[in-house]
């Protein structure tokens, strides 16, 4: 028989900027929440807790303290990571005074990035930690993913969460690149084009990249899928793959303007027919040539 | 005899990382207070250094996700100072709006965690639910229930339509009348009066000699309110939609609450008169202006009290140092006088009454 876990929980700050803090209290303690649907009971001292719920980048000053206070957990537990910063550092990754993430110093069960993840999130969050926990005291294996468990996640339009990219429109000019705060966005030359990533642990879901983006090619969709199991925390990433085009004229790769921005440019013509797959050198020459030819 | 008492630093009553070392007397009067620091800091003046200065419009915000707006809001005014650029009209009051909504928001999510420590747990939960609706609202409006991203160098990412404004007024509408009701509530609330009332005094003096500013300067009878003082922005060119502040005398954690109750009113009259008559024209000038060499001094008024940013530029594309002073850094001196002499168990509630940023003071 399976045994019956009553999750009691505790929440270690270990540097948040009070965004990831306060929905934590908001999902606690406001009704629409459910975090009291889970049956979570919020506990006062470390070792009563068997659910460890860490917030912050881990600076340099709250690490030793945080070994500390996992030290005083009885085992099974189960560790949930809470906002971007909890799962990579996020934006202050880069610091002198950080020494995290928090896989650094403790096994983590789930993370949920977000920057700060919406209350939904962090209750579906905790909810998959709780089914860790379940797992760990039945001393079955933790698994690798787990099911949604809240099924009403619905976001405003407006919200901005998981960036996706439109591949036709990118033109690989790095823009998003220099102005994304937290490095989330890595765009590498490969062979025939360029790899365009965005991590969504790293990722503040700021909107900077879209906002600033000159083809409008890449925007914060309204999903807010975030919270994940340990094993999935690399393979959350948005790959995008920009190729290069081959001259029909000369055979030289080049790299096709975005259809978004002739879009702009040329508002009253069919922008397909315009851009007949050939590179600027050729194009030049044929101007030349109908011109003074 | 005398009895040592260690609170924090994870304290599940506190929603930031603190560390006090409290000695107490017999009666648990507390009769000596050490307070220790640094479980926040992120290095933040260090890596604004490394980011450029659009990277940093969005690591500012994160200096402290409660008056997320103010610090690019005050970081953009003194890159906007440097450059020698007058942002368009429609951004100024576009800024301000965004500032006196998170002002709202900030405020009472400090009244929740008051009347928590206070245990009066139905107050606490309704001034959660009330606090909702401007989550709700940031939400639709500006995509984030925390950080709004709103500014931009030279003006406002985001812009208001009828349509917007609309759903503004609704959500501000349901809003007052609540939170009329609920200070209402809070200034009937026996249980609360009773822990509150005379609890963590400031007394004028102290309050003058040690320099708080805010609602924990406007508890103690001193208005030093940067939007009224030293008006900037839309503060400065519309003198109408400046605060009529809140002033009390008391001093005590009560004054505190009743100030941000004036605050938070206050705010919501200012965002209806700026909608109401929102300028024409763009919502920013350029979307990567040219910065020089140069250097500036810029203060507002966060919710917390006043937040002065220095800037230094040298013309390259990154800051050559920044530095900022946040309204904790003064406040938590003031700690010291409203600790001593007062009870161990109210510790934690006098903590939560000067509104402590500790992300912000730490960074
Ligand atoms: S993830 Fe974002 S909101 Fe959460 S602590 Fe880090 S910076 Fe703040
Ligand atoms: S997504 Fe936009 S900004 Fe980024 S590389 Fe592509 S075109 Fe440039
Ligand atoms: S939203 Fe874009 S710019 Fe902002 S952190 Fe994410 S990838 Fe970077």
């Amino acid at each position: 028989m399976s045994k019956e876990v009553v999750p009691k929980l505790f929440r270690v700050n270990t540097g948040s900027c009070n965004g990831c803090d306060v929905e934590f209290v908001a999902t606690a303690f406001v009704d629409k929440f459910e975090l009291e649907s889970l049956g979570v009971e919020l506990v006062e001292h470390i070792n009563e807790a068997n659910v460890l719920v860490v917030t912050g980048p881990l600076t340099a000053r709250s690490e030793p303290f945080l070994k500390k206070y996992v030290a005083q957990m009885r085992k099974p537990y189960a560790v949930v990571g809470i906002g971007t910063c909890s799962v990579t550092s996020g934006i202050f990754r880069d610091s002198y005074a950080i020494e995290g993430p928090t896989d650094k110093i403790v096994d983590v069960d789930i993370n949920v990035a977000g920057c700060p993840p919406r209350p939904e999130s962090i209750a579906e969050g905790v909810a998959k930690g709780i089914k860790v926990l379940q797992q760990k005291l039945n001393g079955e294996a933790t698994p690798k993913t787990l099911d949604m468990i809240f099924s009403d996640f619905t976001a405003p339009a407006s919200f901005r969460g998981k960036i996706d990219l439109n591949e036709d429109m990118c033109t690989a000019c790095r823009t998003c690149e220099t102005v994304c705060p937290s490095g989330a966005i890595e765009i590498s030359a490969v062979e025939g084009g360029f790899i365009h990533k965005v991590w969504h642990n790293s990722c503040c879901f700021c909107g900077n990249c879209a906002y600033f983006c000159p083809t409008g090619a890449i925007f914060n969709t309204n999903s807010f899928d975030t919270a994940k199991t340990q094993d999935e925390k690399y393979s959350e990433v948005n790959v995008g793959h920009i190729n290069y085009e081959t001259c029909s004229c000369c055979g030289e790769n080049y790299m096709p303007p975005s259809r978004g921005l002739l879009g702009k440019a040329y508002v009253h013509d069919d922008v397909s027919k315009l851009n007949d797959a050939i590179c600027p050198a050729c194009r030049k020459e044929a101007n030349f040539k109908r011109m003074y030819g | 005899m005398s009895e040592k008492i260690a609170i924090g630093p994870f304290n599940p009553e506190l929603e930031e990382s603190v560390y006090f070392k409290l000695k107490a007397d017999e009666n648990r009067i507390v009769t000596d207070v050490e307070i220790i620091n640094g479980f926040i800091h992120r290095g933040m003046e260090g890596l604004v250094t490394k980011k450029n200065f659009m990277q940093n419009l969005i690591l500012t915000e994160r200096v402290c996700s409660l008056c997320s707006n103010n610090h690019p809001f005050t970081y953009a005014m003194a890159v906007e100072k440097i450059s020698g650029i007058k942002i368009p009209l429609r951004a100024e009051a576009l800024r301000v709006v965004a500032d006196e909504v998170k002002r709202v928001a900030s405020d009472m999510f400090n009244l929740a965690m008051l009347t928590h420590l206070a245990h009066t747990h139905d107050l606490m939960k309704e001034t959660m639910n009330i606090r909702e609706h401007m989550q709700d609202l940031k939400e639709v409006i500006w995509g984030n229930r925390m950080d709004m991203s709103v500014n931009i160098l030279t003006g406002t990412k985001y812009d208001l339509d009828e349509g917007k404004i609309e759903i503004i007024l609704e959500k501000l509408k349901i809003v007052e009348s609540q939170v009329r009701a609920l200070q209402e509530k809070y200034e009937n609330s026996e249980a609360f009066k009773e822990k509150t009332i005379g609890v963590g005094v400031l007394p004028k003096e102290d309050a003058l000699s040690i320099g708080v500013t805010g609602p924990v300067a406007r508890g103690s009878g001193i208005n030093n309110d940067v939007r009224v003082i030293a008006p900037y922005s839309l503060y400065a060119i519309r003198p109408e939609i400046r605060p009529n502040v809140t002033l009390r005398t008391e001093g005590d954690v009560y004054a505190r609450a009743m100030v941000r109750f004036g605050d938070i009113l206050e705010a919501i009259r200012i965002i209806k008169d700026v909608v109401a008559d929102l300028p024409e024209g763009p919502t920013y000038l350029e979307k990567r202006p040219h910065i020089p060499a140069g250097e500036a001094v810029v203060r507002t008024e966060a919710p917390r009290g006043e937040l002065i940013y220095y800037l230094k530029t040298d013309g390259s594309q990154k800051p050559e140092r920044m530095r900022w002073k946040v309204p904790t850094f003064t406040n938590w001196e003031a700690l010291k006088v409203m600790i001593l002499g007062d009870k161990v168990d109210n510790v934690t509630m006098i903590l939560n009454s000067i509104d402590p940023c500790i992300s912000c003071t730490e960074r």
